[in-house]
């Protein structure tokens, strides 16, 4: 990559991002984000008693398995199970949430689901025999219900992350250098702008903790940004990186950062990509909320080490003709100031002649 | 420093650490019956996709649910049954009073199977879903999750609110109950909603500002409403027409006393003796911070006039619902963070030697500082995004350790003694750390100011723990390195470093 002229770089680097962003904006759209467990419309099969499933975790799990074969048996197919208990009442719900059952067939089978366990024994042989409706009075619904997006949470977060960015740009200009400045903000819009069109391209489960995968996309862009640019703000300083051209130099500083920049992405990726992997054993939730954030840190990895670079190096660049041509013009008028001085000069020592002779 | 004074602090310090670890991580056990140690990390206020929460659903008047619309045709069928012939039984049915309408059953006075819901019905319905809606909003929960459940109620879910299984109930409870409060604020002294008074004071945006909540003390925490200058005014007239009749007639005791109503529910009744010339007025009632915030939000919520719930709602049961992350989601994830951070240990160790075991205490005070914050401060619960914000803001500090030790080495090898290389070191890394944590301190702050929800928690969480990272990066882990340096007799060696020796010639 190093070896593409910097102007072709950064076309490339652009394109590629405004592809993706461009793409994922389109799918969110028409599609939007792939919804996740928690945040999906979702059609269920509740499944409510008057407590017996609080008391006896075997009646709850043999009641559970009775229903998912009977549901399975009806056509529909089970994407998650949840029980919950009453607070203030102990009766017991299973919630089996259901994929792409229409709600005439389910309420039809509800019905069936009802006489099934009004028939059906529980612990035949023993004290407590009966069926699960005598024993516990199970009782069952359905329900449909549309998740409703957290509008507030939303743009609140946007106008902070607004606000942050717009401080990012006024604090590196200001103790690193405007060019710093201004790439870093660029970088980081775009390290959220990216992630997000990503996450919605390659339909990357998500729910509401997406807004926080956005800011962490955010927050690790300066960190990794301001990493290269530490590194910058010291090399430009010294001598021998001063005889350099603005892409040469550039180019050295970030190679000579890529080691610290490795270190910190294995750190945090580590963590990410090993939470991913518990995450498919512990919640598939987890698993994607990871998966996420390990877009977040691939992408800002590729700004800071080649959009970045390819944008401030085209910054450096006009800066350096900008302070070339002005110290050519103080040349020039460096040039008269002398000629003006020597001349100033010449008058005195003709004055001094005069005077000694 | 002398060798001495070094031994004594490090000793000093690894029993501080080890005390304090102890304290943080060490697993829950019984110490003498009833009462059991907790470590700091187990009393983490844990979000509802960490720690599960709590769901309920709003039942407005006219719909019931499949459950009750059961237990009400058992006890019609049970009436029906002792009924003589002939006679009416003294309840109603059912089947005649509701229809069945998805997972719900309707009453026949606003559906008909025929012409459907009402207009006037989906109407109030869609304004209190609004409203509801917008409590949760601002109540700035760490997560929680309002639906529409069979298009005619309201299913929210709420993360706990507290450490204890009952203060978390009864704080879930007080929310949801107090969230379906429908009807408009209202200032009089009569004895109840539905009676008329010889005062009264609407609680519209004409005469109030808003409400908040304030630490009260001893009792707790209160609810501020404050009154607009019409409004203050207004109080005033109430106040003093309500002192005045209290003094003209003392038998009568109701009539000092000023009531405030928000629909049929009484918020306070404070007796009257004055007249009160004030921009606000305090409501106490041993409101804990999270019952005053729910007042607050729901007071706020109906001053606006467009914003009056008319429709009432049921008092709602609620169920306990489980980490949406997974059940050991927490559990998980600090096995996972507890045993990277000693893998990290270890490698900085290996790789910086002495400067590795500086970095070792440096760090171990960091997290520890993190993991006191986290569970002693009340306002913070942890979330994923609370979780990345730690896993962030502790490479940050690696990094910026890494990068210390890694100029002191450079300046080593520029044939510098020891201790200047590590004060030339550390001289040169400081600006960058510094500037590195001011952008990411001012940028969390900016979160927790201005974002919501997740995002401000998030926000808060990573304000604190780079702050901490600064503290411990440019001032324990180099305090560290100072008296872990006066140990050893070769330094250059304990801190893995080689300087070629030329001899004399």
């Amino acid at each position: 990559m190093n070896n593409i002229p910097v102007k072709k770089r950064l076309f490339i680097c652009l394109a590629i991002s405004l592809v993706l962003i461009i793409a994922g904006a389109f799918l969110l759209g028409f599609l939007g984000f792939n919804p996740d467990r928690d945040t999906k419309d979702r059609v269920s099969l509740q499944v409510t008693d008057n407590g017996y499933m609080a008391i006896d975790p075997d009646f709850r799990d043999s009641l559970r398995s009775f229903c998912e074969t009977k549901i399975s048996a009806g056509g529909f197919s089970v994407t998650d199970v949840a029980y919950a208990s009453e607070s203030s009442g102990g009766s017991g719900s299973l919630e089996f949430v259901l994929d792409g059952a229409s709600e005439e067939k389910l309420a039809s089978f509800v019905g069936e689901l009802d006489a099934a366990l009004s028939s059906a024994q529980y612990g035949e042989g023993t004290e407590n025999a009966g069926t699960y409706k005598e024993l516990s009075g199970v009782s069952v619904t359905y329900h449909t219900s549309g998740y409703v997006l957290h509008t507030e949470v939303i743009w609140r977060a946007a106008v902070a992350a607004g606000v942050a960015a717009v401080l990012l740009l006024a604090y590196v200009a200001i103790r690193f250098k405007v060019g710093m400045g201004v790439t870093s903000l660029v970088a980081a819009v775009h390290d959220v702008l990216l992630t997000l069109g990503v996450i919605a391209l390659v339909r990357i489960p998500v729910g509401m903790s997406l807004v926080c995968v956005a800011v962490f996309a955010l927050l690790l862009s300066v960190f990794l940004n301001l990493k290269v640019f530490g590194k910058m703000r010291k090399d430009l300083l010294l001598e021998d990186r001063k005889e350099l051209s603005a892409e040469q130099a550039v180019a050295l500083s970030v190679k000579e950062s890529r080691k610290g920049i490795f270190v910190a992405d294995i750190l945090v990726a580590s963590a990410v990509v090993i939470l991913a992997i518990a995450g498919l054993f512990v919640g598939f939730d987890m698993f994607s909320f990871m998966l996420g954030a390990l877009v977040a840190i691939l992408v800002a990895n590729y700004s800071a080490l080649v959009l970045s670079p390819a944008i401030y190096t085209l910054i450096k660049e006009k800066s350096d003709a900008n302070r070339a041509k002005r110290a050519k013009y103080n040349y020039a008028s460096e040039k008269a100031k002398k000629k003006n001085a020597k001349s100033e000069d010449k008058v005195p020592a003709a004055e001094t002649g005069e005077a000694q002779s | 420093m002398g060798k001495k004074k070094s031994a004594v602090l490090i000793i000093l310090f690894t029993i501080v650490l080890a005390g304090v670890l102890f304290l943080s991580i060490t697993p829950t056990f019984p110490v003498k019956s009833p009462y059991s140690f907790r470590s700091l990390l187990s009393i983490v206020d844990l979000g509802k996709d960490l720690d599960g929460g709590y769901y309920t659903v709003y039942y407005p008047e006219g719909v019931i649910s499949k459950a009750e619309y059961e237990t009400l045709k058992a006890e019609y069928d049970y009436v029906l049954e002792n009924t003589e012939e002939g006679q009416t039984p003294s309840v109603d049915n059912p089947e005649e009073n509701y229809k069945p309408y998805k997972g719900l059953y309707l009453s026949t006075d606003i559906y008909s199977e025929e012409t459907g819901v009402t207009a006037e019905f989906k109407e109030e319905f869609e304004q209190a879903y609004r409203v509801v809606k917008a409590r949760y909003e601002a109540r700035g929960l760490t997560d929680y999750a309002v639906r529409l459940q069979d298009d005619y109620t309201i299913r929210a879910e709420i993360p706990r609110l507290a450490l204890s299984d009952s203060d978390s109930e009864s704080l879930a409870q007080d929310l949801f109950t107090k969230f379906a409060y429908s009807g408009g604020l209202v200032f009089t002294d009569a004895s109840s909603a539905t009676a008329s008074g010889t005062v009264e004071m609407e609680g519209t945006s004409e005469y109030i500002k808003g409400a908040s909540t304030v630490d009260a003390g001893d009792s707790g925490y209160a609810v501020v409403i404050k009154f607009t200058k019409a409004g203050r005014a207004k109080f005033k007239e109430i106040t003093g027409t309500l002192a005045s009749s209290s003094s003209s007639d003392s038998s009568s005791s109701s009539g000092a006393t000023l009531n405030i109503y928000m629909g049929d529910e009484l918020l306070m009744g404070a007796s009257v003796s004055e007249e009160m010339d004030q921009g606000s007025v305090y409501i106490t009632g041993n409101y804990t911070r999270e019952s005053a915030e729910t007042m607050a939000v729901v007071i706020n919520s109906a001053i606006a006039e467009n914003d009056i719930i008319d429709l009432t709602f049921q008092s709602p049961e609620y169920y306990s619902v489980d980490p949406s992350m997974g059940e050991y989601a927490a559990v998980t994830v600090a096995a996972v963070i507890g045993v990277l951070v000693l893998a990290m240990l270890i490698f900085s160790i290996v790789k910086f030697k002495g400067m590795g075991l500086a970095h070792l205490y440096g760090f171990l005070t960091y997290a520890l500082a993190v993991i006191a914050c986290i569970s002693l401060i009340s306002v913070i619960q942890i979330t994923m995004g609370g979780v990345l914000a730690i896993l962030l803001a502790s490479a940050i500090m690696v990094s910026c350790n890494y990068y210390a030790f890694n100029n002191i080495k450079k300046e080593f090898a520029t044939g510098k003694t020891l201790t200047a290389s590590v004060k030339s070191g550390y001289k040169k890394s400081l600006a960058f750390t510094i500037d590195l944590h001011a952008i990411l301190l001012i940028a969390g702050l900016a979160l927790y100011l201005i974002a919501t929800g997740p995002v401000k928690m998030m926000g808060l969480v990573f304000t604190l723990c780079i702050a901490l990272s600064a503290f411990c990066t440019l001032l324990v882990t180099r305090f560290c390195l100072y008296i872990w340096m006066a140990q050893p007799r070769n330094k250059i060696a304990f801190v893995g470093f080689k300087r070629e020796e030329t001899e004399d010639e």
